[in-house]
């Protein structure tokens, strides 16, 4: 049986509300905490949307959700356009390949995952910015955001699962 | 039957090919944008605007519910500072008086002397004032949006906080402008020790306290000296406090800023009437190559 347009229309929608949520905390995340310091402590809170959604939903979190994710990230900081774009989907891609293994993982094993992909994402990204910009930046103050982000983990992870209990089916619709 | 079958499953292979080469076309673009925002690419920017028009208003609607926070936070800092605020108050008061008197003498001295060398004054600023909406989306970087309504801000106007430099415009688009702080990696703001009058260029690095660089190794410069805008480049004009000299180790000199960011609801983007403000910043950036 074919699906009417209001059907297809629906289904559309219920696959980008994993999307809709990671701008919806992005955009909370964003908002001035007034103080130079305390920026550090600020969680990627995309970073984490990203690898959450591309694990435990990964048909409705493709590389171009990843994509916009990595655009609006780029637009909201200095660093040069383009790159977020790319650690968003090479995030995409590192947690689609381990969702093969950990897709059904408990949430301390999930959070130890992560712990490890965030790492391996943010020495990467320190490296090729200290390239970019020809100058060593600090990676203790990397390396607090890192840690700020593993400690907000369970919080923005709580979040999406509440989304994804309430919002979604359960089982699998495809486009 | 059959036909319609092979049909069906090299369709579905088709498919997944497409996919797994758009997925490469994403990357490779993704790629050729961070090559291209390197030369400011008209599309790039126009991109990075589209988006900032798009996601500002979304942005002033979520940090609304935090601006009040903060204002409530900040209510009841200053009550619970107010007495000792009050000493601190009546001290610089009395110092302040000193020096008002010092001024008046020095300005009648300074008009006399301009006459007679027939000086012409520089244009008057003007300033607008402009609201936080939002901070940087990571770690890596320093920067803030404002809402600037219709006002004309061009691209590389000086920002000020209290009374100090904080930053200076980087994008403009619509009602917003993104400003980069004089903390974040990309500024770099030509200065002076107002002392010795030192020259030097303060760099940021990401972190809270930016550093002075090209300075002489043998310089008079001591903890606590001030250092203000030089206007070489013609970029900013002379003169400016941006911040004090926090520490010297080897030759490393960190200055940290006069304006208190944590404090800073509204910014003020001033017009000094350096016209082609851009132009001048390129020329400034091709003659140090």
């Amino acid at each position: 049986m074919r699906d009417s347009w209001q059907e297809k229309f629906r289904i559309f929608l219920l696959h980008r509300i994993p999307l809709v949520t990671t701008f919806i905390l992005m955009f909370i995340f964003f908002t001035p905490v007034n103080s130079v310091q305390l920026n550090y402590f600020r969680p990627t809170v995309g970073v984490i949307c990203v690898y959450y959604w591309a694990l435990k939903r990964g048909y409705m979190f493709s590389y171009i959700s990843a994509f916009c994710v990595g655009f609006l990230t780029d637009v909201y900081s200095s660093s040069p356009l383009g790159l977020n774009i790319l650690f968003m989907m090479l995030l995409v891609f590192v947690t689609d390949w381990l969702g093969r293994y950990f897709q059904s993982a408990s949430f301390g094993l999930g959070w130890f995952i992560f712990g490890l992909v965030g790492l391996g994402q943010i020495l990467l990204k320190w490296l090729v910015l200290t390239i970019y910009f020809g100058h060593i930046l600090s990676l203790s103050e990397v390396m607090l955001s890192y840690f700020s982000t593993l400690l907000f983990y369970p919080f923005i992870v709580s979040i999406n699962v509440w989304v994804q209990n309430h919002l979604l089916p359960q089982e699998r619709i495809n486009e | 039957m059959w036909r319609r079958g092979v049909l069906l499953i090299k369709f579905s292979e088709l498919r997944v090919n497409f996919r797994r080469f758009f997925v490469f076309i994403l990357f490779v673009v993704s790629f050729l944008t961070v090559l291209m925002s390197k030369l400011d690419n008209v599309i790039v920017e126009a991109a990075h605007k589209a988006v900032m028009d798009v996601t500002g208003p979304i942005m002033q609607v979520v940090e609304y519910p935090s601006r009040i926070v903060h204002r409530v936070y900040t209510y009841f800092y200053d009550i619970s500072h107010i007495y000792a605020d009050n000493r601190e108050l009546r001290a610089e008061n009395k110092q302040m008086l000193i020096l008002q008197n010092k001024v008046r003498t020095l300005e009648v001295e300074n008009q006399l002397l301009s006459r007679l060398l027939n000086y012409t004054p520089p244009a008057e600023a003007t300033f607008m004032s402009a609201k936080i909406i939002a901070e940087s989306g990571d770690n890596f970087t320093h920067m803030l949006l404002v809402y600037i309504g219709d006002e004309p801000v061009k691209k590389g106007q000086i920002v000020l906080g209290d009374e100090s430099v904080i930053g200076r415009v980087d994008k403009v688009s619509g009602h917003y402008a993104k400003i980069i702080l004089v903390t974040d990696i990309n500024s770099k703001i030509p200065v002076v020790v107002e002392r010795t009058r030192v020259r030097g260029i303060l760099t940021g690095n990401n972190t809270a306290m930016p550093t002075l660089l090209f300075t002489r190794s043998t310089a008079d410069i001591q903890e606590g000296d001030v250092v203000v805008t030089s206007g070489v480049g013609g970029m900013f004009p002379a003169g400016l406090p941006i911040g004090f000299v926090n520490t010297i180790s080897g030759g490393d000199i960190s200055v940290e800023t006069m304006a208190d960011i944590s404090r800073v609801e509204y910014v003020r983007i001033v017009d000094y009437g350096l016209s082609n403000e851009e132009e001048i910043r390129m020329d400034f950036f091709e003659s140090d190559k």
